[in-house]
């Protein structure tokens, strides 16, 4: 775990380190990396992997309005908004 | 009267008794709350509208199961109206519109939610010792942690605030404090609560639950906490029973399996000598025990640290900003706006969480570590159902000790991460699992752990009433039972 690989999934994780928080962390995450790379000696062969306990498949429902439109509660509770958008940034030039 | 470290039964009766009024249990309640504000176990009051519920409760007196009853609600669950922070800066002036179904479910069986209790940040940690809104007080001692991430829950139950609160489990987060706090926790069946409304850390992994004085309360509450929630889709569409029912019920020819590969020599000897008595205690009751094996149960906490940080990353990605939550100052483009909140938003341990996940989901690693961590928690789980064909429950210590120092873990959080090391098995198959005290060592609880087959709560817990009436441990407090 080099400082490049840590820029890039700071990147990818939309995060900036910091000088001070920085090189913590990324001597924290080649420890963690260490530690679960024990699971390289479990042997899982032609094992199917388990991605949620239940195993089910999702429960479909009909397709029927249940919620009011709520509209003007979301955006109030929004950082920033106007009568019909969250407002961002402007993206485009 | 005093209402402290009264059970939800005993407060019920002296609603219905009229040896005390909705209105001044709840008042009594917050008087409470004001004389131990050092805990720091809550993050918002809602005083105003619990004492208005409880006068109207006294106008129009009602007979739901948990009428009156005053209930803290762990901060990640949204509560309409009502300030959910999550432990975290970035939820620090959310106000959600709705509320979880599991609290929904709760107040519509009549109880009281007169606080949200402080937590570990987005419910990452193991001491309580990463929240936002800083660290929460064991009652048991100065400067003890109480577990996490439902620290400020286990606090409030054992100082004897509140009779019950709710938690959530994703690898230990209820079982864990509720052991370091000397409560009962339970972390129900993966899919028995519904998650919707719960801010989710591990979506695979998370369970909320509750968190009392007794098994039976926590019987009492896990049956108004239950249903079946079109909203959630891996909530379960099974018939909730009565927990109650089974609890009296003996459990002579009982089969308790004992974990050969929990190597308990590591563990302090007072503390192996509190498990033996425990044991010796269910003899006594007629149970019989029988040593199990897990094979690969010694992978669970490296399975962990790559299952849950990697949903983690995932859920976590929705604090951008833009639709709720906090967002920073003056960003200059719409990237400089992500990045800065998340980084201004997060403290160090969400942070590592999520890095860590976006490790093992990135393209060169993911079947090494993400595919990998799957594959072991199936064989992990199949451990768990070759062993339920011989035994009812397993029983192991929750906790490898009593509460810690604040900061005595140091910087290194594998350290923290192996605190959970006999609760996370649970969460990676989906079983229910418990923690009751048993015993006490250099004044300070300790926990018992009963992990049940798939939806054997009600066994579970009648185990857990079973040594609740024949012992002491859970009617130990703070105030009356240690020295100095």
């Amino acid at each position: 775990m080099d400082k490049k690989t840590v820029s890039t999934i700071a990147y990818l994780s939309r995060l900036a380190l910091n000088e001070e928080n920085g090189e913590k962390i990324t001597q924290d995450l080649e420890n963690i990396i260490k530690f679960v790379d024990q699971l390289e000696n479990a042997n899982t062969q032609n094992i199917e992997p388990l991605a949620s306990p239940l195993e089910k498949t999702a429960k479909t429902r009909y397709d029927e309005v249940t919620a009011k439109n709520r509209k003007e509660t979301f955006l109030e509770r929004s950082p920033k908004s106007n009568d019909d958008y969250f407002l961002v940034p402007r993206v485009v030039e | 009267m005093s209402i402290q470290f009264k059970t939800i039964n005993e407060l019920s009766h002296m609603l219905k008794n009229k040896d005390i009024s909705n209105k001044e249990l709840i008042e009594e309640t917050f008087s409470l709350i004001d004389t131990n504000t050092h805990l720091n176990a809550f993050v918002t009051l809602n005083k105003d509208a619990s004492l208005h519920r409880a006068a109207e409760l006294d106008k129009n007196p009602s007979s739901l199961a948990l009428a009156g009853i005053p209930m803290a609600q762990k901060d990640l669950f949204c509560t309409k109206d009502l300030r959910t922070t999550c432990g975290s800066n970035m939820l620090s002036s959310f106000i959600p519109p709705y509320s979880a179904t599991v609290i929904e479910n709760l107040e519509n069986a009549g109880c009281i939610s007169v606080g949200k209790t402080n937590m570990d940040e987005f419910a990452m940690g193991s001491s309580n010792e990463t929240s936002f809104y800083g660290n929460v007080q064991n009652p048991w001692g100065d400067k003890l942690v109480p577990g996490g991430s439902s620290g400020g829950s286990a606090a409030v139950v054992a100082a004897g605030i509140v009779p019950a609160a709710s938690g959530t489990d994703t690898g230990g987060s209820i079982r864990q404090p509720a052991s370091l706090c000397g409560i009962s926790g339970l972390k129900p069946t993966y899919g028995r609560i519904s998650r919707w409304g719960m801010i989710a850390f591990a979506s695979s992994l998370d369970q909320a639950g509750p968190m009392a004085r007794t098994a039976e309360d926590c019987a009492m509450l896990l049956n108004e906490m239950c249903s079946h929630d079109h909203k959630d889709t891996t909530s379960l569409d099974e018939t909730t029973p009565d927990f109650t029912k089974d609890l009296n019920l003996p459990i002579k020819g009982l089969k308790i399996g004992l974990v050969k590969e929990f190597d308990l020599s590591k563990l302090d000897n007072e503390v192996v000598k509190v498990f033996e008595e425990s044991k010796k205690h269910y003899e006594s009751l007629g149970a019989k025990f029988i040593d199990i094996s897990l094979p690969n149960i010694s992978l669970s906490v490296p399975t962990y640290y790559v299952v849950a940080p990697a949903e983690c990353s995932s859920n976590l990605s929705r604090f951008d900003g833009v639709k709720f939550g906090k967002r920073c100052d003056d960003p200059k483009d719409l990237e400089e706006l992500y990045i800065k909140t998340r980084s201004e938003g997060f403290g160090d341990e969400v942070k590592r969480r999520i890095l860590i996940g976006s490790y093992v989901l990135s393209a060169g690693f993911y079947d090494a570590y993400y595919k990998k961590a799957q594959q072991v928690r199936r064989l992990i789980k199949n451990d768990f159902d070759s062993a339920f064909k011989q035994v009812d429950v397993i029983m192991s210590p929750t906790t490898r000790g009593g509460a810690f120092e604040e900061g005595s873990k140091g910087d290194d959080p594998i350290q923290m991460y192996l605190e959970d090391l006999f609760t996370i098995p649970a969460n990676l198959a989906g079983l229910p699992a418990l923690s009751i005290p048993n015993g006490m060592v250099d004044n300070k609880p300790i926990g018992l752990q009963l992990i049940g087959n798939f939806l054997e709560e009600s066994k579970l817990l009648q185990v857990a009433h079973n040594f609740q009436i024949s012992t002491d441990w859970h009617k130990k407090t703070p105030n009356r039972d240690t020295q100095s």
